[in-house]
């Protein structure tokens, strides 16, 4: 039996003292824009707001929903996000399968373009070309296509369908079934940690992506939430806005509401975050163990 | 076997050859199929641009579409040379090398000690909340955390600043957002705040990894807990750590683990606090897209991806070298 020196107490004193610090640091910015989102626009700029709402309201949420440009813009990122995501996954999973094999041919080009592609590119303004040409740009299929394969998500899946036990795909070659069918009936199913795993990240870079809205895409209806967030970034940091700017009452067309433009922006940032507070808690073994097959070399 | 010549032997050996390579063909063309529309993926999506690097030579402009790859006219290191002899080439070079070396200092040690400290406690479920907390802001994209930041510094209604003036620490508010002298430390700080918990994974996987019998022979030998730590936890991580560090080499350009530098640069970068927001990327990306100065805009970025890759390259040879294993 361990006996706990005075050494253990102190560290284990300053320890659980840090860790409480850095969880309160890592988890209270999400309280306060929870809980300023759900407080009068208005009320919250005289400040003083720290624990819980002063006067709580719907109100930001109500504007948030009947906003034409914020519902579009969840819209849009609800749609990229699932369809970009089933495609990217799907199609990764596919090409990662037939790469698999040890034994095709042309495997050594095949893994050469690939690892190369990882580490050295063309950079934005050809891609930008390209897209063009293509006739991408100003599609929501801009958002989708370009995304489509993932080379790192590529080799992790490889090295993990490499340790699927090949009986089993023996037995289904044996019953006469195709790469196609091997790959549907049997490696999907026994991946579905990997996949899982491939479809958080997927997920999470679609939701987030701001950037292809900006730069590829000008048409305000195809633009994801994530552009009017940072429209919102942009507006209060170009000069130091003025209380009347920053209290303004939500262009006028709302009157008799308090809501300000602030507390619009931490509705905003709440229903982005909400979903993947929701899901990633319980999907942690999965992407930790995706994590570690990819950076740490048995 | 006699009766049959060298020659002979040859191309009997070619023709089964050639058979050979068709029946193969046949046997694994589902195969051939998958594995061949990831390789036309990318080298559509990742060598066609790579190919359209030339534009960095010649005067490009967007409408010639991209014909225009082809006929537009060779200027050789014209634009190459216009970057070097931009006046402000110091103020971005500086603010990027400045951004990615303090990121390399000060968040490449975070989750490491982080991964230390969750490991010494014993509390399971103390241990679990902290972990789980620490990946959220890994997952929510640096627009969302760029608008909680200017939320939280605002000299307006910030909750920062609203606290120190409640406590009574400072008499006016302070311009975190908009000085310029304050924009390394706030980007350095959200890059760790971000980034931590994430790149923690790795380091806590490692640290599991360590043989106990070491800690236990260390207790009766009468090693402390921080002897412990120093002796035994931190050399068996060493692996871990020299991976991770060869990726971060790797993205130095970037910025700290996740090559962040760019985003905040576009996120909190504004026209007050240029002097030191202002990094290389931005700087392309403006001059290309919204400038149009697309050969210009492609010769930097061929500049930056050249260095990316030799940075890689070469620390990739220096870690195997030093610790016999590397990345590839």
């Amino acid at each position: 039996m361990l006996k706990r020196t005075l050494e253990d107490k102190f560290v284990d004193t300053f320890n659980y003292i840090f860790l409480t610090l850095i969880l309160i640091v890592t988890v209270y910015p999400f309280w306060y824009v929870l809980i300023l989102s759900f407080n009068e626009g208005k009320d919250a700029a005289l400040g003083g707001i720290f624990l819980i709402p002063r006067k709580f309201t719907f109100e930001n949420y109500k504007v948030f929903f009947t906003e034409p440009k914020w519902v579009g813009g969840l819209k849009n990122t609800v749609l990229r996000t699932v369809i970009g995501t089933a495609l990217s996954t799907g199609f990764t999973a596919m090409v990662a399968y037939g790469l698999s094999h040890r034994y095709i041919m042309f495997r050594k080009t095949y893994f050469n373009l690939l690892i190369f592609s990882m580490y050295f590119g063309g950079g934005l303004i050809p891609f930008y070309v390209l897209l063009r040409g293509l006739g991408l740009l100003n599609s929501f299929w801009v958002y989708v296509i370009p995304n489509m394969f993932k080379p790192f998500m590529a080799l992790v899946m490889i090295s993990f369908i490499r340790e699927i036990p090949y009986s089993l795909e023996e037995s289904a070659r044996i019953d006469g079934a195709n790469d196609f069918t091997i790959f549907a009936r049997i490696i999907v199913p026994v991946s579905k940690p990997i996949l899982a795993t491939m479809a958080l990240f997927g997920s999470v870079a679609h939701w987030n992506d701001w950037y292809s809205s900006v730069y590829f895409v000008t048409r305000k209806n195809l633009k994801v939430l994530a552009f009017f967030m940072r429209e919102v970034i942009n507006q209060s940091l170009t000069s130091d806005p003025t209380q009347e700017q920053l209290v303004a009452t939500y262009q006028g067309v709302y009157d008799n509401i308090a809501v300000t433009t602030r507390s619009m922006q931490m509705a905003t940032i709440f229903i982005a975050v909400a979903p993947i507070l929701l899901v990633y808690p319980f999907l942690q073994k999965y992407f930790i163990k995706g994590m570690t097959l990819g950076a740490v070399k048995e | 076997m006699s009766g049959t010549t060298g020659l002979q032997a040859d191309k009997a050996a070619a023709v089964r050859k050639k058979h050979n390579f068709f029946v193969r063909l046949r046997k694994e063309k589902y195969l051939q199929i998958m594995a061949l529309a990831g390789v036309a993926y990318i080298l559509v999506f990742n060598y066609a641009p790579m190919f359209g690097l030339i534009i960095g030579f010649k005067n490009y402009q967007i409408h010639m579409g991209i014909k225009g790859m082809f006929t537009s006219q060779w200027v050789g290191l014209k634009h190459f040379r216009e970057f070097f002899t931009y006046y402000d080439i110091g103020l971005v070079l500086r603010n990027t090398f400045m951004l990615s070396a303090l990121k390399m200092i000060f968040s490449f040690p975070v989750p490491i000690l982080f991964a230390i400290m969750i490991c010494e406690v014993s509390s399971l479920k103390f241990r679990k909340l902290v972990q789980t907390a620490s990946y959220l802001p890994h997952f929510i994209g640096w627009v969302t955390v760029s608008g909680i930041i200017t939320a939280f510094f605002s000299g307006i209604d910030g909750v920062f600043n609203n606290l120190l003036l409640n406590l009574k620490l400072i008499d006016s508010p302070l311009d975190i957002l908009t000085n310029p002298n304050k924009f390394y430390a706030l980007a350095v700080l959200s890059d760790i705040w971000k980034s931590f918990g994430w790149w923690s994974i790795i380091f806590i996987a490692a640290i599991t990894g360590v043989d106990p019998t070491q800690y236990e022979s260390a207790i009766i030998d009468g090693a402390g807990r921080i002897q412990r730590i120093w002796y035994i936890t931190l050399p068996g991580i060493k692996g871990a750590i020299a991976v991770v560090l060869i990726m971060a080499m790797g993205h130095l350009l970037g910025g700290g683990l996740s090559g962040s530098n760019f985003e905040q640069s576009m996120l909190l970068g504004n026209n007050l606090n240029y002097d030191r927001s202002m990094i290389l990327q931005k700087y392309a990306l403006q001059s290309g897209l919204e400038e149009m100065r697309y050969s210009y805009a492609t010769a930097i970025g061929l500049m930056e991806s050249t260095l990316s890759v030799i940075l890689v390259y070469t620390t990739n040879r220096l870690a195997k070298k030093l610790s016999g294993s590397g990345l590839f």
